[in-house]
Formats: structure tokens, C-alpha cells, sequence
């Protein structure tokens, strides 16, 4: 009797086992794809694709995708360290000049952009700069998040200006009367990661200069017109700004324009989104224009959204299916719509959507992708452009003019680093 | 009286038991290196390891997804025709110096305030650890605030006092950078000091103030010549585990300024991360983080033998 019952309880215990282990060999049979990102500003868009775009993909192909979010800031280190460990993610989010970096690691996905680009209007040429790697697409543009002025119409009409200022010196002037009414302007010239490039190298561009030629070799920083950029901003920090910019990071501009510190700004649509949720006072007076133009033209700062397959992934078939199927019409339309216009596409299909009609105010950073270039433009971007931009060296030849160091003095500083970059490789 | 000695090697034989785990285990030489194996172990994996790594990084040229080869010491040379790393360099001493001594001074002062006799003592000791509890990145976010330009309640009360609005821009200019990042390090870094001074200062026998007080000793001279010297290995000690901890430290300066304005905060690690991380070169990024190591060891190996000296 005890042998039975004890040959009983071990027939139970092994059916239970295979119970319970049967759905964990039906989910292995399935295949699970991870899409890393960085958490965004704007909720609803990491809603969208956790609570649409992902459960819409599974039960259309079975394909389990997890959605791993990232803080803002951190997502260059997480790459970096896939990438060097060889496990993680099997897609993900990148942005500026690391698919120049990681470009060997990641997979060559030129058909997707083929294919996107002829079936929603063609690829706008910011797009092309920011996904082609050797001829190669690397990663596939989804969006750009564009640097551009935000200004408060209401202190602009008090010294009688209704329209944003055409050029740096209009804008200048008007600065100069709205700090003399204590509204002044705040730009960025601190260590942050994108409010100070997003309007130093416009301005530098707009002026004629650049760190270096097209060739990717030759150091051109030391010219005429970096001295009359450097010249130019030195004058509209001190008659126009806080002092305090010089140490700004990147929540700087957006905590002193809630406070109702600043009249003038330089940022990303993520201003006017926020405060049409938390200070609506403030959003009906904040409205949004393209950069002044310089001497020799209109610039901005592209700052690119893409995503890339990482090539070593054992899954990186299946994550290249998936790329494809989330830049479908099908499912891009909506996760654009998701998030009003702050993630602008790179597809001229999108360039009348109606999604620029939620908020008409943010049309200016649509038209900005025509003028919009990766920081160290024209030279091609590398492991040269992202040590300068690294070690801040366009950022600080400002900061350090604006703080009363001679043109030339910072000229040469920035130059020397550069040729010290430059002659490394 | 005639002597026989037994033959030992026959003693020995019938003596000898077989050696069984159990007694192999229990001899001192045997277990100690058992019981030292999982920290010796642990250290070679998550201590030896990295810093292996990063030197044998440092001699190469290592793009972030890219194989490394092999460079010499070019990468210690960059770093020598950098003059941002030299300000770097700078900063770190200067950073941690006056840190150091601040908090020194501070730690001494408070743990002798903290030795005294007065009301809720217990209570007020442990809350003294509060700053060194509170995670840096948290305590940095509430500094940023209180230093804020538009918030700033430290411009505010010198508002009060007369001083022109908006108030010194503590995070905007150099100078006042580097001050304030100090201030903020000695505040994290101060209970540390006291609390550890605080239980050397307990160890000091009331006998010897007796015999210092009926000598005719002064306050000052109990101090000098009683507590000082018995603290000193103690002040020793915590002076080199909190220049260590000083001259790596990243957290604060990186949520604070990011090494801004033009560079016056950056520190070593800080420019080490933004060059590892942010432009993707391992090799260069390990060389600059290394540069840590010969100021470190130096002041290592020189308190040790102080310390043996003294013993």
C-alpha cells in the first residue's frame, strides 16, 4: 500500500511538472523580440506602441515584443554596452552620430528604407544624412525632434513685436529692449546634451563657419566667420541673457520658462507640449518659429530619431521584420498621431497629415528639416565629430567668449583641440 | 642512567592517523586560505578584473563596437596634448583638497560638539547621518533647486541681507561653480568624518584629561596634546578613504553641471565618461580615468607607512 502510494504521489508530481513546464515550451516555441527606447517626453507616444502597436503585432504574427524603456540621457550607454557584451535588445532607438559609431554592429537595412521610402513620398535628405552609414542605410529614420525658438508672444507685442525676428541681429535688438523690461532670454551654453548644440552650431553655420571641411580631414574652425559668430554671441549673451545659461543643462530652459523667467528660448516642441497640460496661462502665450538666419542663411540642428537592428542579435531576422512592419503606413501614422507633432517624420507622405493641424503652432519645426544638419556638418560624421562634440569643444568657444575671453584666444583653443582630434586618426 | 631513545620514525608511523577531510580542514593553514577564497575571489572578479581590463583598454586604440589594436601609450600622450584634460586634472585636486580639508575641519569640530553631554543626544547623532544616507543624485537634485536663479532660496535670505537681485549665479560662473560643487561634497561628506571621530574621541580614557587638567592643561592644550594624538591614526584613516572616494567622484558633478561652465567642474571621472561614453573611445576614456591611479597609490602607500611608522 505505502509502494503504491508512493509510486501515486511521484505519477502526480511528474504530471504536474509536465503541466506546468507544457506552457513554457509553447512560449519558447514562440519568438520574443525586445525594442529598446528612451522613455519620451510625450506619454501617450510609449503608450501608443506598448498598448497598440506591440499587442497588434503579436496577435498578427505571434511574435512576442517587449517594450523596454530607458531613462532620458542613458540610452548611448545602454547601446554601447550591448553592443559590447553582444546581448540585449534586438532593436533599438538611436539618435545623432552613434549609428556612425555602431555602424559595424548594426545590421544593413537599406531594403526597409527602399521600401518605406518609395511607398510614403520619398525620404527627406535630413534623412538620408542621418541613416546612411557607407552607403549603406543603418538605421532607419523615424523622426526628428527639432531645436527651434520658442518665444512668448505677449512680452514680445510689449516692445512691439508680433512676429518673430527674421535674423540673429533683429532678434538681438529685440532681446536687448525685453531684458531691459526684465524678460531676457535664456539660452543654453552650458554641459547639456542637446539645448546648447541645438542653437551654437545653427548659429556658428549661419555665420559661414565650421569645425571642419566636407573632406573630413581639414580643421576650419579658425576663419572669419567663426569670429563673427563668436562675436555675435558674446554680444547677445551679455545684452540679452541670465547669467546663469552659462551653467545650464538641459531642464534649465524648460524649469525657467514655466517660472516665467524667460521671454526667449531655444528647445525642442516639449515646452508647448507641457505647458498646454500643466501652466495653459503660459502655453496661450509660448508660440514657436525657425531659427534666425545669418549672413549666409538658415540652419538647424538635426536631431535624429531612428532605429537600428543589432547584427549580432540571434533574433535579428525576426527584428527585421518587425522594423518594416512599425514603419508601415499602417502603424507609423498613428504613433505619429499618438504624440500631436513632436516627433517630426522624415517622409513626405507626412507633410500635409493632419496631425499638424492639432497644433498648428508646431508647423515651424516641419519646415525646419529642409535647413536642418548632424552637428560638425558638412564634415561626415565619425568618431572624429562625436570626440568634439563629446568634449564640447563648438559649445565651450562660445561659453568661453561669452564670458568675456577674447575671439581669438577661444578660436585658437577650439582649433588646437581640433587638429589634437583630428590628427589622432 | 642509561638513555634509550625510541625510534621516531617508528613512533611516527604507529602515531599517524589518516588524513581525512575533516582533519585536513582543520588545519589553520588550510582553513584560513578556505575562508579567505570567496573575498579574495570576489575581488578578482568585480575589482581585479575591471582594473585589468582598463589598463590593457588604456594601451589601446578601442572605438566602441570596433576590435582595439594595440597603441603604446598614445592615448596618455593625447591626453597630455589635451588642455582640457590638464583643467580637468586641475579640478580634481583643487575639488578635492579643499574638500578634504573642509570636511576634516568640519568632522573634527562636529564630532567634538557631538561628544558633549546635552539632551536628545542619541537622536540628533543619528540624524547628523542623514546627508551621507540621502542617495548623492537625490540630495544633488534638491541643491539644484535651492541654487537656481529663480528659486534659489539661498538668494533669496541674501536678498534679504541686501544684495542686489537676481543674487550670485552660484552654478553660472567658474568660480562659483567649483564652490558650490565643494560645499555640496564637504555637506554629503561631513558625517562621515564626524561619526567616525566621534567613536575615536570615545576611546580616549577620561584619565588622561584628568591628569592633563591637574598638570594645569588648558582646553586648547587637552586637545592638542591629549585628543589629537590619539585621533591621528583614526583622522589618518578616514582622510584617505575620503580622498579616495573625493577624487572618483561623479555623481554629483554629473547631475549638477556636467562639468560646466567651460569646463570648471569637470573632474576626472566625469571627463572620463564623457569621452568613454559619450564619443564611444574606450581607450582614451580608460587612459584619462587611469590618471587617477599613480596620486592615489602614492597617498596609499604613504599613509600606510606612515601608519606602520607610528605603530
Amino acid at each position: 500500500m505505502s509502494n503504491a502510494s508512493r509510486r501515486d504521489v511521484l505519477k502526480i508530481a511528474l504530471a504536474g511538472a509536465g503541466a506546468a513546464a507544457l506552457p513554457l515550451r509553447a512560449q519558447a516555441e514562440g519568438k520574443t523580440i525586445t525594442l529598446l527606447h528612451e522613455t519620451s517626453f510625450i506619454k501617450t507616444f510609449d503608450e501608443y506602441m506598448q498598448n497598440t502597436l506591440v499587442p497588434a503585432y503579436e496577435k498578427e504574427t505571434g511574435v512576442k515584443v517587449v517594450y523596454e524603456l530607458t531613462s532620458v540621457g542613458s540610452l548611448p550607454t545602454r547601446t554601447s554596452t550591448i553592443i559590447e557584451t553582444g546581448s540585449g535588445a534586438d532593436v533599438t532607438m538611436i539618435f545623432l552620430l552613434y549609428p556612425f559609431l555602431f555602424g559595424d554592429k548594426l545590421q544593413d537595412v537599406s531594403d526597409i528604407a527602399d521600401e518605406v521610402g518609395k511607398a510614403q513620398g520619398g525620404w527627406y535628405d535630413a534623412g538620408k544624412e542621418a541613416g546612411i552609414v557607407n552607403g549603406k542605410w543603418k538605421a532607419i529614420p523615424h523622426s526628428n525632434i527639432g531645436q527651434l525658438m520658442n518665444w512668448r508672444t505677449d512680452w514680445f507685442a510689449e516692445v512691439g513685436v508680433k512676429k518673430f525676428p527674421d535674423t540673429w541681429e533683429e532678434l538681438y535688438d529685440v532681446g536687448k529692449k525685453l531684458k531691459a523690461k526684465d524678460h531676457p532670454f535664456g539660452f543654453e551654453l552650458g554641459h547639456g546634451f542637446g539645448d546648447n548644440h541645438g542653437w551654437l552650431y545653427p548659429l556658428l553655420w549661419s555665420y559661414g563657419g565650421h569645425e571642419v571641411e566636407a573632406d573630413g580631414k581639414t580643421v576650419v574652425i579658425d576663419s572669419d566667420e567663426t569670429a563673427k559668430a563668436v562675436d555675435f554671441a558674446r554680444k547677445f549673451f551679455k545684452d540679452t541673457m541670465l547669467d546663469d545659461v552659462l551653467s545650464w543643462t538641459d531642464v534649465s530652459n524648460n524649469k525657467a520658462w514655466m517660472a516665467e523667467q524667460i521671454s526667449c528660448t531655444n528647445n525642442a516642441e516639449s515646452i508647448l507640449w507641457f505647458a498646454k497640460r500643466n501652466f495653459p496661462d503660459i502655453a496661450k502665450v509660448t508660440d514657436q518659429a525657425q531659427n534666425p538666419a545669418g549672413p549666409k542663411g538658415r540652419f538647424h540642428l538635426l536631431n535624429c530619431v531612428s532605429h537600428s537592428v543589432f547584427d549580432f542579435s540571434p533574433e535579428k531576422e525576426e527584428a527585421h521584420k518587425f522594423l518594416r512592419w512599425m514603419m508601415a503606413e499602417k502603424q507609423l501614422g498613428g504613433w505619429y498621431a499618438s504624440a500631436d507633432s513632436y516627433y517630426q517624420p522624415f517622409l513626405h507622405a507626412y507633410d500635409n497629415a493632419p496631425m499638424w493641424q492639432v497644433e498648428p503652432r508646431n508647423i515651424p519645426y516641419r519646415d525646419a528639416m529642409t535647413t536642418a544638419h548632424l552637428p560638425g556638418w558638412p564634415a561626415p560624421p565619425g568618431r572624429q565629430l562625436a570626440e568634439s562634440v563629446a568634449k564640447y569643444v563648438v559649445v565651450d568657444m562660445f561659453a568661453k567668449a561669452c564670458s568675456g575671453a577674447a575671439t581669438k584666444d577661444v578660436i585658437k583653443a577650439a582649433d588646437s583641440q581640433l587638429r589634437e582630434i583630428y590628427r589622432a586618426v | 642512567m642509561v638513555v634509550r631513545s625510541e625510534p621516531i620514525v617508528a613512533v611516527g608511523r604507529l602515531q599517524r592517523r589518516p588524513v581525512t577531510l575533516s582533519t585536513w580542514l582543520d588545519r589553520g593553514s588550510v582553513f584560513s586560505w578556505l575562508m579567505m577564497a570567496p573575498p579574495i575571489l570576489f575581488l578578482m572578479a568585480f575589482v581585479g578584473y575591471p582594473f585589468f581590463y582598463g589598463i590593457a583598454l588604456s594601451l589601446e586604440d578601442r572605438m566602441v563596437a570596433q576590435p582595439g589594436t594595440f597603441a603604446g601609450l598614445n592615448n596618455f600622450i593625447r591626453d597630455a596634448n589635451d588642455p582640457v584634460f590638464w583643467k580637468v586634472v586641475s579640478n580634481t585636486f583643487i575639488y578635492t583638497g579643499i574638500a578634504t580639508v573642509l570636511k576634516m575641519v568640519g568632522g573634527l569640530g562636529l564630532a567634538l560638539a557631538m561628544n558633549q553631554q546635552f539632551r536628545m543626544k542619541n537622536l540628533i547623532r543619528a540624524l547628523l547621518l542623514l546627508p551621507f544616507i540621502v542617495p548623492t543624485v537625490l540630495s544633488t537634485v534638491a541643491f539644484m533647486w535651492m541654487l537656481d536663479p529663480a528659486f534659489s532660496v539661498v538668494n533669496r535670505v541674501l536678498i534679504q541681507f541686501g544684495v542686489p537681485k537676481p543674487g550670485p549665479s552660484w552654478l553660472g560662473s567658474p568660480i562659483l561653480a567649483m564652490f558650490s560643487i565643494i560645499m555640496i561634497n564637504t555637506w554629503r561628506g561631513l558625517p562621515f568624518y564626524g561619526i567616525t571621530l566621534l567613536a575615536g574621541l570615545q576611546t580616549v580614557p577620561v584619565e588622561l584629561y584628568e591628569a592633563a587638567t591637574i598638570d594645569g592643561a588648558g582646553g586648547w592644550q587637552r586637545f592638542r596634546y591629549v585628543t589629537l594624538p590619539i585621533l591621528q591614526p583614526i583622522i589618518l584613516i578616514v582622510t584617505l578613504f575620503s580622498v579616495i572616494f573625493t577624487f572618483a567622484d561623479f555623481q554629483l558633478v554629473y547631475v549638477l553641471t556636467h562639468g560646466g561652465p567651460q569646463n570648471a567642474t569637470n573632474l576626472l571621472a566625469t571627463y572620463a565618461f564623457d569621452i568613454g561614453m559619450g564619443a564611444g573611445q574606450l581607450g582614451l576614456g580608460a587612459s584619462v580615468a587611469l590618471t587617477m591611479l599613480p596620486a592615489l597609490a602614492l597617498l596609499i602607500v604613504a599613509i600606510t607607512l606612515y601608519l606602520r611608522k607610528k605603530s
